[in-house]
């Protein structure tokens, strides 16, 4: 089985105080830590792991700047045997970046396309889809376990409510992986080291043959919502906080 | 320390001259309560067997107190051989989940808390006096090297401002590096990661370099003891593969140590302090005591305060009972079933008639605090590090 990863370098604002740059367009990013989507991880992950069931190539793939390398390497130490780094701006939308990818993977030798089910930033969970109907092969979304059958494949998928559904999908197809659906190996920094040797290649859009397309959406604005009216933030110690909170309870009748 | 391939573990331990006389499993702190069995591994390791490790679970049990090294016969390092075997089980890839995320958030955040880097000097926040922060360009004689763990747990955090207000009151020239202080890599190197070890050696050797810094003071023994122990022979062995690393020599001091040499220029005493009530236990940490041979400082700056009437752990110095924070054990809760050394620790405490454990280690603190907690001493018992009594009683 041959597989195809598309992987996104994205921040950590899990904890992180976000705030919005004078432009009003962007998050300001000097105090942010960036690491692999972790959704992505996942899907580097799988793959891996079909090839070490069975046989065949795992190949990570993302676009973007030099500063997105670390991405791959750590990819390529998990045991994916080539990267490939398309050198551009960060696409406008995911349009844009599911033309780029679109182009660069249809001439690849694949069977299996995975993406993260969406990715930390922006956590639209399109790109995969576009990429799925740009290239012509069947598709699944949130994809929690997978099972290698004879010339198809059997995945299943999360749905609302607890529920989850099976497809058998012939090859090739794309899925975009949900989180959980396996348990990620530890990255080591001496076999990211040893993996440098394995290759990376970098590619422009010409070497790729991208064909320019205009974004779908263009980003207008952006901002912090305002705090809502009924919104309190109880401060103190934890001991107040927590005496605070019990008399409020009570004085809006939940005990 | 060494990465270990499969079947060099007696070239990197001399596995071959154990006798297999069991005096490592007889005094390992965690064999009572968890499957860990430290000649067994030793076993393991002379017949290079390990390629089965990830089926021994328990190799995450051991709290790398070291009490087994001190005691072999035979002058081994059984705590290093486990460390072999983890790094043989970093580079697998295959670890605990939870060792896994920390090793990571070490990697990205430079700690192992999963917290962000932008977060670390938010414990200062609280505090009324003014610090100098080495990294914005102020300069001071002393580092005052925090560590993860004061940084980030909230419990902890205290003791940082603490030892903040203390050295200041002192009239000691000291500074702090806040954000831009790095993860000292002591717990990162118990838990196997050798390469991210090297790493932080490289960059924070170069990092007290930039910074002029030479002296250290350390809150916590295990940044101590991976400075002054670690460093070092990592230092060198890089050099040796002709990675760039500034000659610097560190000067390093546990903070208890400096504090003694203050009391012995007559810049501490107990004149200074205003009457604690309390009977005192010290509970040794590993890394002071059992790694270290360090058991004298804490004792006499408890010893200078006015109204403590300090007492001892039958389980003391050499023999002081592991509290199971250390080794990588804050990330891995570990196979043992049974009753948790820091809940015995505090029991005893309770039974020798003591108000106040007092504790230099920020994981000693956090075991102990918790176990109080559990066993019910909440309201008889306080467990403070030596930096928050002294804050308590300095005038
Ligand atoms: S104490 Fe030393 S010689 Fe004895 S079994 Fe343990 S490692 Fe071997
Ligand atoms: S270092 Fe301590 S916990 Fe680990 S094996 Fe040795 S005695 Fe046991």
């Amino acid at each position: 089985m041959d597989v195809i990863v598309c992987v996104k370098k994205v921040p950590d604002t899990a904890e992180a105080d976000v705030s919005v740059d004078a432009g009003g367009r962007e998050i300001n990013k000097e105090r942010l830590t960036f690491a692999i989507n972790e959704w992505d991880n996942y899907a580097v992950e799988e793959a891996i792991r079909l090839k070490e069931e069975d046989e065949g190539t795992v190949t990570v793939v993302t676009v973007g700047g030099k500063d997105k390398e670390d991405i791959l390497r750590r990819s390529l130490a998990m045991g994916a045997d080539k990267a490939i780094r398309v050198d551009m701006e960060d696409p406008e939308d995911s349009f844009v970046l599911a033309n780029v990818l679109c182009t660069l993977i249809k001439d690849q030798k694949f069977d299996l396309v995975f993406f993260g089910a969406q990715s930390g930033d922006f956590n639209s969970g399109v790109t995969g889809a576009m990429v799925a109907r740009m290239l012509g092969i069947s598709h699944a979304a949130m994809v929690n376990g997978v099972e290698v059958l004879d010339g198809s494949i059997k995945a299943s998928r999360e749905l609302e409510g607890g529920l989850n559904e099976i497809y058998e999908i012939k090859l090739p197809a794309l899925f975009t992986i949900q989180t959980g659906i396996n348990e990620p190996r530890y990255v080591s920094i001496s076999g990211i080291r040893k993996a440098r040797k394995k290759p990376l290649d970098v590619m422009t859009p010409e070497d790729v043959g991208v064909t320019e397309v205009k974004p779908m959406l263009s980003l207008e604005k952006m901002y912090l919502p305002p705090p809502g009216k009924i919104a309190e933030i109880i401060g103190g110690s934890p001991e107040e906080a927590a005496a605070k909170l019990a008399s409020l309870l009570k004085e809006k009748g939940a005990f | 320390m060494m990465e270990v391939e499969e079947g060099n573990f007696d070239e990197a331990y001399d596995v071959y001259a154990c006798m297999q006389c069991g005096k490592c499993t007889g005094s390992c702190a965690v064999s009572l309560r968890s499957d860990l069995n430290i000649r067994e591994l030793m076993r393991i390791a002379i017949l290079n067997k390990n390629e089965d490790l990830e089926k021994h679970e328990e190799i995450w049990d051991c709290t790398s107190c070291g009490i087994c090294t001190v005691r072999c016969p035979r002058d081994l390092k059984p705590a290093e051989v486990i460390i072999g075997m983890r790094s043989s089980l970093v580079e697998g890839g295959t670890i605990p989940v939870t060792v896994r995320d920390a090793l990571e958030s070490v990697g990205t955040n430079n700690n192992p808390w999963g917290r962000p880097k932008s977060k670390r000097a938010e414990w200062l926040e609280d505090l009324d006096v003014k610090v100098k922060n080495i990294s914005e360009g102020e300069e001071a004689e002393y580092l005052l090297y925090i560590g993860c763990t004061a940084s980030y747990d909230p419990r902890i955090q205290s003791v940082s401002r603490a030892a903040i207000n203390v050295l200041t009151k002192l009239g000691v020239d000291f500074g702090i590096l806040g954000e831009e202080e790095p993860c000292c890599g002591s717990e990162p190197r118990m838990m196997g990661e050798t390469g991210l070890f090297e790493m932080l050696v490289e960059d924070n050797l170069t990092l007290f370099d930039e910074f002029g810094i030479s002296k250290i003071i350390t809150l916590s023994p295990h940044a101590y003891n991976t400075f002054v122990n670690d460093y070092p022979e990592c230092a060198k062995r890089l050099k040796e593969d002709d990675v760039e690393i500034p000659d610097i020599e560190l000067e390093v001091k546990h903070y208890t140590q400096f504090l003694e040499e203050l009391i012995d220029d007559g810049r501490l005493d107990g004149e200074m302090m205003n009457e604690f009530s309390g009977t005192v236990i010290y509970h040794d940490p590993c890394y002071l005591g059992k790694r270290n041979n360090i058991f004298e400082p804490p004792r006499k700056i408890l010893n200078i305060i006015p109204g403590a009437r300090c007492i001892e752990f039958d389980r003391r110095e050499d023999r002081s009972l592991c509290c199971e924070g250390g080794g990588g054990r804050m990330w891995a809760e570990g196979t043992g079933t049974g009753e948790r050394n820091a809940i015995i620790r505090v029991n005893d405490a309770n039974q020798d008639g003591a108000n106040v454990i007092a504790v230099a280690c920020p994981f000693c603190l956090s075991t102990l605090e918790d176990a109080h907690v559990t066993a019910g001493y909440e309201e008889t018992m306080r467990v403070m590090d030596i930096f928050e009594i002294l804050d308590e009683v300095l005038k």
